[in-house]
Protein backbone atom coordinates (compact mmCIF):
# COMPACT_ATOMS: atom_id res chain seq x y z
CA UNK A 1 0.00 0.00 0.00
CA UNK A 2 1.19 3.59 -1.29
CA UNK A 3 1.73 5.56 2.40
CA UNK A 4 0.46 9.10 2.19
CA UNK A 5 3.67 11.76 1.79
CA UNK A 6 3.26 13.77 4.64
CA UNK A 7 5.67 16.46 4.60
CA UNK A 8 6.24 17.50 8.61
CA UNK A 9 6.40 21.00 8.05
CA UNK A 10 5.90 23.42 10.57
CA UNK A 11 2.60 24.41 9.36
CA UNK A 12 1.18 21.01 10.31
CA UNK A 13 2.87 20.76 13.30
CA UNK A 14 1.71 24.17 14.60
CA UNK A 15 -1.83 23.44 13.78
CA UNK A 16 -1.73 20.00 15.93
CA UNK A 17 -0.03 21.90 18.92
CA UNK A 18 -1.36 21.49 21.87
CA UNK A 19 -3.79 24.84 22.70
CA UNK A 20 -2.36 25.62 26.06
CA UNK A 21 -4.75 28.19 27.98
CA UNK A 22 -1.47 30.82 27.94
CA UNK A 23 -1.39 30.88 23.95
CA UNK A 24 -5.45 31.32 24.10
CA UNK A 25 -5.41 34.20 25.98
CA UNK A 26 -3.06 35.94 23.34
CA UNK A 27 -5.24 34.76 20.52
CA UNK A 28 -8.41 36.25 22.50
CA UNK A 29 -5.92 39.22 23.19
CA UNK A 30 -5.19 39.98 19.44
CA UNK A 31 -8.94 38.92 18.09
CA UNK A 32 -10.65 41.52 20.07
CA UNK A 33 -7.39 43.79 19.63
CA UNK A 34 -7.96 43.40 15.56
CA UNK A 35 -11.80 44.34 15.78
CA UNK A 36 -11.62 47.30 17.98
CA UNK A 37 -8.35 49.17 15.69
CA UNK A 38 -10.75 47.95 12.91
CA UNK A 39 -13.67 49.67 14.19
CA UNK A 40 -15.69 46.37 13.74
CA UNK A 41 -16.24 46.57 17.69
CA UNK A 42 -17.34 50.23 17.70
CA UNK A 43 -15.68 52.95 20.30
CA UNK A 44 -17.87 52.72 23.62
CA UNK A 45 -19.85 49.87 22.56
CA UNK A 46 -20.14 47.36 25.86
CA UNK A 47 -18.43 43.72 26.11
CA UNK A 48 -19.86 41.04 27.06
CA UNK A 49 -19.33 39.94 30.21
CA UNK A 50 -16.43 37.82 31.46
CA UNK A 51 -18.47 34.37 31.37
CA UNK A 52 -20.21 35.14 28.47
CA UNK A 53 -17.15 36.04 26.65
CA UNK A 54 -15.84 32.99 27.70
CA UNK A 55 -18.74 30.38 26.38
CA UNK A 56 -18.38 32.43 23.22
CA UNK A 57 -15.33 32.47 22.14
CA UNK A 58 -14.75 27.95 24.11
CA UNK A 59 -11.89 29.44 26.63
CA UNK A 60 -12.16 29.18 30.49
CA UNK A 61 -13.62 32.35 32.35
CA UNK A 62 -9.81 33.24 33.55
CA UNK A 63 -8.62 33.26 29.79
CA UNK A 64 -11.03 35.52 29.11
CA UNK A 65 -10.28 37.44 31.94
CA UNK A 66 -6.54 37.60 31.43
CA UNK A 67 -6.91 38.73 27.68
CA UNK A 68 -9.38 41.29 28.97
CA UNK A 69 -6.86 42.33 31.80
CA UNK A 70 -4.16 42.72 28.20
CA UNK A 71 -7.12 44.76 26.79
CA UNK A 72 -7.23 47.42 29.48
CA UNK A 73 -3.02 47.65 29.54
CA UNK A 74 -2.96 48.47 25.85
CA UNK A 75 -5.61 50.88 26.38
CA UNK A 76 -8.63 49.12 24.54
CA UNK A 77 -10.45 48.63 26.98
CA UNK A 78 -11.62 50.60 30.17
CA UNK A 79 -14.01 48.52 32.82
CA UNK A 80 -16.08 50.26 35.13
CA UNK A 81 -17.69 48.56 38.46
CA UNK A 82 -20.92 48.91 39.91
CA UNK A 83 -24.45 48.67 38.51
CA UNK A 84 -24.35 49.74 34.12
CA UNK A 85 -20.76 48.64 35.01
CA UNK A 86 -18.88 46.35 32.46
CA UNK A 87 -16.14 46.44 30.11
CA UNK A 88 -16.36 49.12 27.35
CA UNK A 89 -14.30 49.62 23.74
CA UNK A 90 -12.09 52.43 23.62
CA UNK A 91 -11.16 52.73 20.31
CA UNK A 92 -7.34 54.70 19.85
CA UNK A 93 -6.84 57.99 18.62
CA UNK A 94 -6.10 56.57 15.00
CA UNK A 95 -2.73 59.24 14.71
CA UNK A 96 -1.55 58.94 18.50
CA UNK A 97 2.40 58.39 18.12
CA UNK A 98 2.12 57.03 21.67
CA UNK A 99 -0.04 54.12 20.62
CA UNK A 100 1.82 53.65 17.47
CA UNK A 101 4.97 54.07 18.73
CA UNK A 102 4.06 51.27 21.48
CA UNK A 103 2.95 49.04 18.75
CA UNK A 104 5.70 49.34 16.72
CA UNK A 105 8.10 48.63 19.92
CA UNK A 106 6.07 45.26 20.63
CA UNK A 107 6.87 44.11 17.01
CA UNK A 108 9.77 42.25 16.15
CA UNK A 109 11.37 42.72 12.91
CA UNK A 110 10.39 39.51 11.43
CA UNK A 111 7.02 40.46 12.17
CA UNK A 112 7.61 43.69 10.20
CA UNK A 113 8.32 42.48 7.60
CA UNK A 114 5.55 39.82 7.46
CA UNK A 115 3.13 42.37 7.89
CA UNK A 116 4.66 44.59 5.44
CA UNK A 117 4.61 41.86 2.62
CA UNK A 118 1.19 40.82 3.05
CA UNK A 119 0.16 44.70 2.33
CA UNK A 120 2.82 44.87 -0.42
CA UNK A 121 1.28 42.56 -2.27
CA UNK A 122 -2.31 43.23 -1.74
CA UNK A 123 -1.63 47.18 -2.68
CA UNK A 124 0.09 46.41 -5.40
CA UNK A 125 -2.35 43.78 -6.81
CA UNK A 126 -4.98 46.18 -6.33
CA UNK A 127 -3.55 48.95 -8.34
CA UNK A 128 -2.93 46.59 -11.11
CA UNK A 129 -6.63 45.47 -11.53
CA UNK A 130 -7.80 49.26 -10.67
CA UNK A 131 -5.49 50.85 -13.68
CA UNK A 132 -7.42 47.75 -15.65
CA UNK A 133 -10.81 48.48 -14.34
CA UNK A 134 -11.17 52.45 -13.76
CA UNK A 135 -13.17 55.42 -15.72
CA UNK A 136 -13.02 58.73 -15.54
CA UNK A 137 -15.34 59.22 -12.80
CA UNK A 138 -12.93 57.01 -10.38
CA UNK A 139 -9.53 59.17 -11.59
CA UNK A 140 -11.07 62.36 -10.82
CA UNK A 141 -12.06 61.08 -7.49
CA UNK A 142 -8.10 59.37 -6.70
CA UNK A 143 -7.21 62.60 -7.97
CA UNK A 144 -9.01 64.76 -5.00
CA UNK A 145 -7.13 62.68 -2.46
CA UNK A 146 -3.62 63.43 -3.86
CA UNK A 147 -1.76 65.91 -1.14
CA UNK A 148 -0.11 68.99 -2.02
CA UNK A 149 3.72 68.46 -1.58
CA UNK A 150 4.10 71.73 0.68
CA UNK A 151 0.91 70.21 2.68
CA UNK A 152 2.63 70.81 6.46
CA UNK A 153 -0.37 68.68 8.46
CA UNK A 154 0.88 64.94 8.64
CA UNK A 155 -2.76 64.07 10.01
CA UNK A 156 -4.00 65.38 6.64
CA UNK A 157 -1.38 63.27 4.89
CA UNK A 158 -2.07 59.95 6.66
CA UNK A 159 -5.70 60.29 6.48
CA UNK A 160 -5.42 60.98 2.76
CA UNK A 161 -3.04 58.70 2.06
CA UNK A 162 -5.61 55.74 3.64
CA UNK A 163 -8.38 57.11 1.72
CA UNK A 164 -6.28 56.73 -1.49
CA UNK A 165 -5.47 53.25 -1.22
CA UNK A 166 -8.79 52.08 -0.17
CA UNK A 167 -9.82 53.83 -2.98
CA UNK A 168 -7.58 52.11 -4.63
CA UNK A 169 -9.09 48.77 -3.17
CA UNK A 170 -12.62 49.53 -4.17
CA UNK A 171 -11.56 50.34 -8.23
CA UNK A 172 -10.81 46.25 -8.49
CA UNK A 173 -14.80 45.96 -8.49
CA UNK A 174 -13.95 43.33 -5.58
CA UNK A 175 -15.94 43.97 -2.29
CA UNK A 176 -14.38 41.22 -0.05
CA UNK A 177 -10.97 43.06 -1.46
CA UNK A 178 -11.77 45.97 -0.32
CA UNK A 179 -12.71 44.85 2.89
CA UNK A 180 -9.79 43.19 3.29
CA UNK A 181 -7.95 46.34 2.75
CA UNK A 182 -9.90 48.11 5.27
CA UNK A 183 -8.71 45.47 7.61
CA UNK A 184 -4.81 45.52 6.81
CA UNK A 185 -5.02 49.80 6.30
CA UNK A 186 -6.45 49.26 9.91
CA UNK A 187 -3.81 46.85 10.74
CA UNK A 188 -0.74 47.77 10.09
CA UNK A 189 -1.45 50.99 7.18
CA UNK A 190 -1.13 53.39 10.21
CA UNK A 191 2.31 51.60 11.35
CA UNK A 192 3.10 52.33 7.64
CA UNK A 193 2.19 56.12 7.33
CA UNK A 194 4.81 57.09 10.16
CA UNK A 195 7.86 57.91 7.66
CA UNK A 196 5.10 60.65 6.71
CA UNK A 197 6.61 62.64 9.47
CA UNK A 198 9.94 62.99 7.40
CA UNK A 199 9.75 66.11 5.05
CA UNK A 200 11.37 64.45 2.09
CA UNK A 201 9.53 61.15 2.44
CA UNK A 202 6.34 63.29 2.00
CA UNK A 203 8.06 64.94 -1.51
CA UNK A 204 8.25 61.14 -2.76
CA UNK A 205 5.44 60.30 -1.87
CA UNK A 206 3.38 63.19 -3.83
CA UNK A 207 5.44 62.30 -6.89
CA UNK A 208 4.71 58.67 -6.52
CA UNK A 209 1.00 59.43 -5.72
CA UNK A 210 0.57 61.59 -9.24
CA UNK A 211 2.63 58.48 -11.16
CA UNK A 212 0.44 56.34 -9.24
CA UNK A 213 -3.24 58.22 -10.27
CA UNK A 214 -2.00 58.88 -13.89
CA UNK A 215 -1.08 55.15 -14.67
CA UNK A 216 -4.70 54.78 -13.47
CA UNK A 217 -5.92 56.82 -16.08
CA UNK A 218 -3.82 55.47 -18.64
CA UNK A 219 -4.93 51.58 -17.66
CA UNK A 220 -0.81 50.74 -17.39
CA UNK A 221 -1.49 48.28 -15.22
CA UNK A 222 2.81 47.29 -15.12
CA UNK A 223 3.42 51.39 -13.83
CA UNK A 224 0.44 51.14 -11.60
CA UNK A 225 1.38 47.82 -9.44
CA UNK A 226 5.30 49.82 -9.67
CA UNK A 227 4.23 52.83 -8.08
CA UNK A 228 2.90 51.24 -4.99
CA UNK A 229 5.33 48.57 -5.23
CA UNK A 230 8.10 51.32 -4.91
CA UNK A 231 5.97 53.19 -2.48
CA UNK A 232 5.44 50.21 0.00
CA UNK A 233 9.08 49.46 -0.34
CA UNK A 234 10.38 52.42 0.95
CA UNK A 235 7.94 53.40 3.57
CA UNK A 236 8.85 49.47 4.91
CA UNK A 237 12.90 50.72 4.96
CA UNK A 238 11.95 53.87 6.41
CA UNK A 239 9.74 52.01 8.72
CA UNK A 240 12.46 49.37 9.67
CA UNK A 241 14.77 52.26 10.71
CA UNK A 242 12.46 54.10 13.00
CA UNK A 243 12.00 50.23 14.50
CA UNK A 244 15.34 50.11 14.92
CA UNK A 245 15.82 53.65 16.27
CA UNK A 246 13.24 52.35 19.22
CA UNK A 247 14.88 49.02 20.08
CA UNK B 1 -33.01 45.59 -36.28
CA UNK B 2 -35.75 47.10 -35.34
CA UNK B 3 -37.09 43.62 -34.10
CA UNK B 4 -33.79 42.79 -33.02
CA UNK B 5 -34.16 46.21 -30.91
CA UNK B 6 -37.57 45.08 -28.96
CA UNK B 7 -36.06 42.00 -28.05
CA UNK B 8 -34.54 43.99 -25.64
CA UNK B 9 -37.62 46.06 -24.86
CA UNK B 10 -38.39 43.35 -22.28
CA UNK B 11 -34.87 43.69 -20.19
CA UNK B 12 -35.20 47.62 -20.53
CA UNK B 13 -38.78 47.36 -18.49
CA UNK B 14 -37.39 45.05 -15.77
CA UNK B 15 -34.30 47.84 -15.19
CA UNK B 16 -36.83 50.77 -15.54
CA UNK B 17 -39.36 48.96 -13.00
CA UNK B 18 -36.96 48.50 -10.59
CA UNK B 19 -35.15 51.88 -10.63
CA UNK B 20 -38.09 53.96 -11.44
CA UNK B 21 -39.53 52.51 -8.11
CA UNK B 22 -36.69 53.58 -6.33
CA UNK B 23 -36.83 57.06 -7.70
CA UNK B 24 -40.44 57.57 -6.85
CA UNK B 25 -39.73 56.73 -3.14
CA UNK B 26 -37.05 58.61 -3.31
CA UNK B 27 -39.14 61.64 -4.79
CA UNK B 28 -41.15 61.24 -1.33
CA UNK B 29 -38.61 61.13 1.46
CA UNK B 30 -37.08 64.35 -0.65
CA UNK B 31 -40.65 66.33 0.25
CA UNK B 32 -40.86 66.13 3.77
CA UNK B 33 -37.44 67.66 3.85
CA UNK B 34 -37.65 70.34 1.87
CA UNK B 35 -40.77 71.08 4.06
CA UNK B 36 -38.06 71.52 6.84
CA UNK B 37 -35.44 73.06 5.70
CA UNK B 38 -37.60 76.02 3.88
CA UNK B 39 -39.05 76.35 7.51
CA UNK B 40 -35.50 76.98 9.18
CA UNK B 41 -32.57 75.73 10.70
CA UNK B 42 -32.33 72.20 10.76
CA UNK B 43 -30.64 69.73 13.49
CA UNK B 44 -29.45 66.27 12.44
CA UNK B 45 -32.59 64.59 14.90
CA UNK B 46 -35.49 66.76 13.00
CA UNK B 47 -33.93 65.67 10.00
CA UNK B 48 -33.61 61.63 11.28
CA UNK B 49 -36.78 61.82 12.68
CA UNK B 50 -38.69 63.46 9.86
CA UNK B 51 -37.89 60.72 7.41
CA UNK B 52 -37.47 57.72 9.72
CA UNK B 53 -40.82 56.01 8.96
CA UNK B 54 -41.14 56.51 5.23
CA UNK B 55 -37.13 54.76 5.28
CA UNK B 56 -37.95 51.93 7.46
CA UNK B 57 -40.98 50.99 5.40
CA UNK B 58 -39.23 51.71 1.54
CA UNK B 59 -37.06 48.98 3.43
CA UNK B 60 -39.05 46.76 4.40
CA UNK B 61 -40.88 46.86 1.09
CA UNK B 62 -38.40 46.98 -1.48
CA UNK B 63 -35.13 45.21 -3.04
CA UNK B 64 -32.78 47.85 -1.49
CA UNK B 65 -29.96 47.13 1.15
CA UNK B 66 -29.82 50.63 2.69
CA UNK B 67 -31.38 53.95 2.41
CA UNK B 68 -31.95 57.41 3.93
CA UNK B 69 -30.73 61.24 3.44
CA UNK B 70 -27.26 62.71 3.59
CA UNK B 71 -26.34 65.89 4.83
CA UNK B 72 -24.63 68.02 2.42
CA UNK B 73 -21.72 70.08 4.46
CA UNK B 74 -22.80 72.51 6.85
CA UNK B 75 -26.89 71.80 5.60
CA UNK B 76 -27.21 71.01 9.37
CA UNK B 77 -26.72 72.94 12.00
CA UNK B 78 -25.48 70.75 14.54
CA UNK B 79 -23.14 68.43 12.46
CA UNK B 80 -21.15 69.26 9.72
CA UNK B 81 -21.52 66.09 8.06
CA UNK B 82 -24.08 63.87 8.89
CA UNK B 83 -26.12 60.36 7.38
CA UNK B 84 -29.11 59.67 8.41
CA UNK B 85 -29.09 56.15 6.79
CA UNK B 86 -30.61 52.91 7.74
CA UNK B 87 -29.42 49.41 6.54
CA UNK B 88 -28.97 46.09 6.60
CA UNK B 89 -31.67 43.49 7.63
CA UNK B 90 -31.43 44.96 11.25
CA UNK B 91 -32.08 48.52 9.90
CA UNK B 92 -29.48 49.99 11.79
CA UNK B 93 -28.38 53.44 11.77
CA UNK B 94 -25.41 54.93 10.41
CA UNK B 95 -24.86 59.09 11.68
CA UNK B 96 -21.10 59.74 12.21
CA UNK B 97 -19.02 58.81 8.79
CA UNK B 98 -15.93 57.69 9.82
CA UNK B 99 -13.06 56.28 7.67
CA UNK B 100 -13.31 52.37 8.05
CA UNK B 101 -9.45 52.16 8.72
CA UNK B 102 -8.19 55.34 10.83
CA UNK B 103 -11.48 56.22 12.09
CA UNK B 104 -11.01 59.88 11.34
CA UNK B 105 -14.15 61.51 9.88
CA UNK B 106 -14.86 61.32 6.02
CA UNK B 107 -15.69 63.47 3.46
CA UNK B 108 -18.29 61.14 1.60
CA UNK B 109 -19.09 64.13 -0.38
CA UNK B 110 -16.46 63.99 -2.85
CA UNK B 111 -18.23 60.84 -4.05
CA UNK B 112 -19.96 60.14 -7.19
CA UNK B 113 -23.18 59.12 -5.92
CA UNK B 114 -23.18 63.32 -3.83
CA UNK B 115 -20.98 64.61 -6.28
CA UNK B 116 -23.44 64.12 -9.57
CA UNK B 117 -26.61 64.92 -8.33
CA UNK B 118 -24.87 67.92 -6.77
CA UNK B 119 -23.39 69.19 -9.77
CA UNK B 120 -26.46 68.19 -12.38
CA UNK B 121 -29.40 69.02 -9.82
CA UNK B 122 -31.10 65.82 -11.31
CA UNK B 123 -31.54 62.38 -9.88
CA UNK B 124 -28.59 59.81 -10.16
CA UNK B 125 -27.81 56.26 -10.34
CA UNK B 126 -23.98 55.47 -9.28
CA UNK B 127 -22.25 52.20 -9.65
CA UNK B 128 -21.64 49.63 -10.09
CA UNK B 129 -18.70 50.14 -7.62
CA UNK B 130 -17.46 49.18 -4.02
CA UNK B 131 -19.18 51.12 -1.27
CA UNK B 132 -16.67 51.59 1.36
CA UNK B 133 -18.74 54.21 3.13
CA UNK B 134 -22.29 52.91 4.38
CA UNK B 135 -22.58 48.97 3.34
CA UNK B 136 -18.98 47.32 2.12
CA UNK B 137 -20.83 45.44 -0.50
CA UNK B 138 -20.79 46.09 -4.62
CA UNK B 139 -23.76 48.26 -4.94
CA UNK B 140 -25.78 50.27 -7.51
CA UNK B 141 -26.44 54.00 -5.24
CA UNK B 142 -29.79 56.16 -6.64
CA UNK B 143 -29.43 59.33 -5.17
CA UNK B 144 -31.69 62.19 -5.70
CA UNK B 145 -30.26 66.15 -4.75
CA UNK B 146 -32.86 67.75 -1.74
CA UNK B 147 -33.33 71.65 -2.33
CA UNK B 148 -34.10 74.94 -0.36
CA UNK B 149 -33.92 78.05 -0.73
CA UNK B 150 -31.40 77.00 -4.21
CA UNK B 151 -28.97 75.15 -2.06
CA UNK B 152 -28.63 71.81 -2.05
CA UNK B 153 -28.68 70.42 1.30
CA UNK B 154 -27.90 66.95 0.79
CA UNK B 155 -29.28 63.92 -1.03
CA UNK B 156 -31.62 61.18 -0.53
CA UNK B 157 -30.39 58.14 -1.63
CA UNK B 158 -30.94 54.39 -1.21
CA UNK B 159 -28.41 51.22 -2.33
CA UNK B 160 -29.17 48.15 -4.32
CA UNK B 161 -26.87 44.86 -4.46
CA UNK B 162 -25.41 43.93 -7.64
CA UNK B 163 -26.23 40.48 -6.52
CA UNK B 164 -29.74 41.28 -5.89
CA UNK B 165 -29.90 42.93 -9.48
CA UNK B 166 -28.68 39.93 -11.02
CA UNK B 167 -31.26 37.78 -8.91
CA UNK B 168 -33.90 40.09 -10.20
CA UNK B 169 -32.71 40.62 -13.32
CA UNK B 170 -30.86 38.04 -14.91
CA UNK B 171 -33.20 35.18 -16.47
CA UNK B 172 -34.80 37.77 -18.85
CA UNK B 173 -31.18 39.17 -19.95
CA UNK B 174 -30.12 35.23 -20.39
CA UNK B 175 -33.42 34.89 -22.62
CA UNK B 176 -31.98 37.23 -24.92
CA UNK B 177 -28.26 37.27 -24.42
CA UNK B 178 -28.19 41.00 -23.52
CA UNK B 179 -25.72 43.41 -21.04
CA UNK B 180 -26.46 45.65 -18.50
CA UNK B 181 -23.97 48.31 -18.44
CA UNK B 182 -24.03 52.18 -17.46
CA UNK B 183 -22.94 55.28 -19.18
CA UNK B 184 -19.30 55.25 -18.42
CA UNK B 185 -19.54 51.17 -20.35
CA UNK B 186 -19.75 49.92 -17.16
CA UNK B 187 -20.91 46.33 -16.97
CA UNK B 188 -23.36 45.58 -14.05
CA UNK B 189 -24.42 42.01 -15.21
CA UNK B 190 -24.41 40.31 -18.56
CA UNK B 191 -26.15 37.32 -20.12
CA UNK B 192 -22.24 36.26 -21.02
CA UNK B 193 -20.44 34.65 -18.06
CA UNK B 194 -17.09 35.46 -19.48
CA UNK B 195 -18.42 39.31 -19.59
CA UNK B 196 -17.30 39.82 -15.31
CA UNK B 197 -19.43 42.56 -13.48
CA UNK B 198 -17.59 45.91 -13.03
CA UNK B 199 -15.52 45.26 -16.63
CA UNK B 200 -15.77 48.06 -19.18
CA UNK B 201 -16.58 47.46 -22.43
CA UNK B 202 -16.98 49.91 -25.28
CA UNK B 203 -20.61 50.97 -25.89
CA UNK B 204 -19.59 52.10 -29.82
CA UNK B 205 -18.71 48.10 -30.28
CA UNK B 206 -21.95 47.01 -29.65
CA UNK B 207 -24.61 46.62 -32.72
CA UNK B 208 -27.42 47.24 -30.44
CA UNK B 209 -27.67 49.97 -27.47
CA UNK B 210 -30.48 50.50 -25.72
CA UNK B 211 -30.88 53.50 -22.89
CA UNK B 212 -33.56 53.42 -20.27
CA UNK B 213 -35.71 56.13 -19.38
CA UNK B 214 -34.36 58.53 -16.96
CA UNK B 215 -31.57 56.42 -16.03
CA UNK B 216 -27.28 56.49 -16.68
CA UNK B 217 -28.20 52.99 -18.22
CA UNK B 218 -28.27 50.88 -21.15
CA UNK B 219 -29.44 47.45 -22.25
CA UNK B 220 -26.68 46.27 -25.03
CA UNK B 221 -26.07 43.38 -27.74
CA UNK B 222 -22.89 43.12 -29.30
Amino acid sequence: MATVRRPATRARSAIFAPLGDEGRAVRVENRLAEAIRSGVLADGERLPSEPELASMLGVATVTAREALVALRAQGLVTTTRGRGGGSFVTRPEPSSVDELGSRLTAMSRVELRDRGTIYGVILAGCAELAAERSDPTDVEGLRQLLVEAEEPDVGVWRHADSELYLSVAALTQSARMTREVVRLEADFGALLRMPLADEDFRTETCARHAALVDAIEQHDAATARTCVKEHVGDALERLADVHASMQ
Amino acid sequence: MTVQTAELAACVERVETHFHHILDQLESMRAPLVGLFDRGPVDADTARSSIEPLVRTFLATSDIVGAGYVAARGALDDQPLYLAWWQGDDQHLLAEPDAPATGAPLDYTRHPWFRTPERTGEPHVTGPYVDFVCTDEYVMTSTTPVFSHGRMVGVVGADTLVETLEKLLLPTFRAVGATLVNDLGRTVMSADPHQATGSLIDLEECSQVVSCARLPLSVVRR
